[in-house]
């Protein structure tokens, strides 16, 4: 790579690396160690396609939608190995703290299939729309929306209808 | 901006929420990008490097890929310092480092005798994966012979393609062939071109082993000195398939792939994958309930991810786990998946299987039934004699005979997840 270049990528790689992380993070339902092997993963492949990225005009949503496919990929290698199902977390009573607070968002993450989650994560953290969304999982728009609406749903079920718990004031 | 696209209440709140939690997650960028950098430049050295030729070369790009940071050179003792303790990363199976030069001496110890030249050669612990390189003669003319490493994941689409003999209509070559050998190992024989289109004579042999632990390795030979740009020395590469052969099976190399540093996860290479599509797990779960013979209690289910789901069911002599997983589109991994299976009357094929859990739990028995439709339509199940897995057995057998299994794999009932 060349040096200008390099520089460009390394301080957008420096600017986004955070961000990144903390997607990968709410993907994985709190799994930080695999949260951080996808964030490298994903600046791994920008690294070497760093050039043409660049020039897309958004390399932070490119790299967001590397990240979640990498994710999605990930999930289903696990699948296609007939894995049995990982002993779901118990989910913590909501208590004082917003480290218990975040293990139950999390634990609640947890229970949603992959792409679920993926759509949950795109729509309210990253605030895609429906379509960017279904651009990113490479379905059609309505599929996000059939999606959401079930994640929502069983979220809803899991942590109560009002979340105030869940979030400062 | 946030939220703002959101008009449910319950959405903003988790909009909310999830940026509390997001922000509770403390990055290290500096780890991260370095990280980055590392796989990255090691994706472009090997493309550089391409010692193994051809579609080898392109398969291995990123094989390998552990969380490899900048220094490790420096991690795991030598072998010969260290030969009666495990390197420091390694898991159980894994033995010490090779060095480069360790490799450069299996190799000339395999090959016939002849003068060596041009010797290279990565050990296991460089941040690309190793290979040994070196130009030989066995007195008709120098030839070039590489052999390279990597792990693969067993029955996964990598392993598939590089063994898999290429299509004609694509690659132009002299023979090829693919099979299994008595150890479960693939090997793919191959005689071809190093430039398909012929522009020049060069012939590249080359042998692909991968055995069925997925440890990959390449070893190729050339009728030249280099495998590019370099003339034509002789007719043919020096050895023959069967030396390929003897040499590519030899037990050093699997050692070598062993001692690869471990990676948590298999690699990924190339674009970003777009998801395939598949069942959802809760519409699989469905039919499995309405499979199951009367008189069961279903005790609890779940689906994670897409095209797996799964039952705890309970027959009054406790709990039970049932998976079944879904999948449109394996017939490419048929032969793997199914080699001493029973072909039905319509083409079906059904295998089924009764050993140990996979996960750890003591005494815990797993009984399968894995079955194909013609068109690649792949439905398995499993019942487990334990609630979980990862827990102890619960009870002698599974809820489920595998006669059981068969029939409710074999059910029409899945046609509509297709």
């Amino acid at each position: 790579m060349r040096q200008g270049r390099a520089d460009e990528y390394a301080e957008f790689a420096a600017a986004r690396a955070g961000h990144l992380y903390r997607s990968a993070c709410l993907l994985t339902a709190g799994d930080t160690h695999l949260a951080e092997d996808l964030v490298q993963e994903t600046f791994g492949r920008l690294y070497v396609r760093w050039g043409r990225v660049s020039r897309v005009g958004n390399p932070a949503g490119y790299a967001q939608t590397v990240l979640t496919r990498a994710f999605l990929a990930h999930q289903r290698r696990r699948s296609s190995r007939e894995r049995a199902t990982d002993v779901f977390p118990d989910l913590p009573g909501a208590a004082d703290g917003d480290a218990s607070l975040r293990l139950t968002l999390m634990a609640a993450l947890a229970r949603l299939p992959a792409k679920d989650r993926a759509v949950v994560v795109l729509r309210y953290w990253e605030d895609r729309s429906v379509e960017e969304t279904a651009d990113v999982l490479n379905v059609s728009s309505a599929a996000v929306r059939t999606r959401c609406v079930r994640a929502l749903g069983r979220l809803r079920e899991l942590l109560g209808e009002d979340l105030a718990a869940y979030s400062r004031p | 901006m946030p939220g703002s696209q959101h008009h449910d209440p319950f959405e903003e709140r988790l909009a909310a929420a999830l940026r509390d939690a997001g922000d509770g997650f403390d990055a290290d960028p500096a780890a991260l990008t370095a990280g980055g950098r590392v796989r990255g430049r090691r994706a472009q050295l090997l493309r550089r490097t391409a010692v193994l030729g051809g579609a080898a070369g392109i398969a291995l790009v990123g094989v390998g890929g552990a969380l490899l940071v900048p220094g490790g050179d420096s991690l795991g003792p030598d072998r010969s310092s260290a030969a009666a303790k495990p390197a420091a990363s390694a898991s159980a199976t894994a033995a010490a480092s090779f060095s480069g030069d360790d490799l450069l001496r299996t190799l000339k110890g395999l090959l016939p005798d002849g003068e060596f030249s041009q010797e290279a050669a990565n050990g296991t612990r460089g941040d690309t994966p190793p290979f040994a390189h070196v130009v030989y003669d066995d007195g008709e003319g120098a030839a070039a012979i590489g052999v390279g490493f990597g792990r693969l994941e067993a029955g996964s689409r990598e392993v598939r393609e590089v063994t898999t003999c290429p299509d004609r209509a694509l690659v132009e070559y002299d023979d090829c062939t693919s099979g299994r050998l008595p150890d479960g190992s693939l090997l793919m024989l191959y005689r071809g071109y190093e430039y398909p289109d012929r522009r020049e004579d060069t012939k590249r042999w080359s042998a692909e082993l991968v055995t069925a632990d997925g440890q990959h390795v390449s070893l190729s030979e050339w009728n030249a000195a280099a495998e590019k740009g370099a003339p034509v020395s002789r007719a043919e590469p020096p050895l023959s398939l069967e030396e390929l052969k003897r040499i590519v099976t030899a037990g050093a190399w699997r050692r070598v792939v062993d001692a690869m540093p471990e990676d948590r996860r298999p690699p990924a290479t190339g674009a970003p994958d777009a998801p395939p599509p598949g069942a959802a797990g809760e519409s699989i779960g469905a039919p499995l309930a309405g499979l199951l013979p009367k008189g069961l209690t279903v005790v609890d289910r779940g689906g994670q991810e897409t095209e797996y789901a799964y039952l705890v069911i309970d027959d009054g002599k406790g709990r039970s786990l049932v998976q079944v997983n879904v999948q449109p589109d394996m017939s490419d991994v048929a032969d793997q998946l199914y080699g001493e299976a029973e072909t039905l009357p319509d083409g079906t094929l059904v295998a089924t299987r009764e050993g140990p859990g996979e996960k750890g739990g003591e005494g815990v028995l797993m009984w399968t039934a894995d079955t194909m439709r013609p068109d690649g339509f792949r439905v398995v199940i499993s019942a487990f004699n334990t609630g979980a897995q990862h827990q102890d057995a619960t009870r002698a057998t599974p809820a489920l005979t595998v006669d059981r299994l068969k029939e409710i794999a074999l059910s029409g009932k899945w046609e509509g997840l297709r």
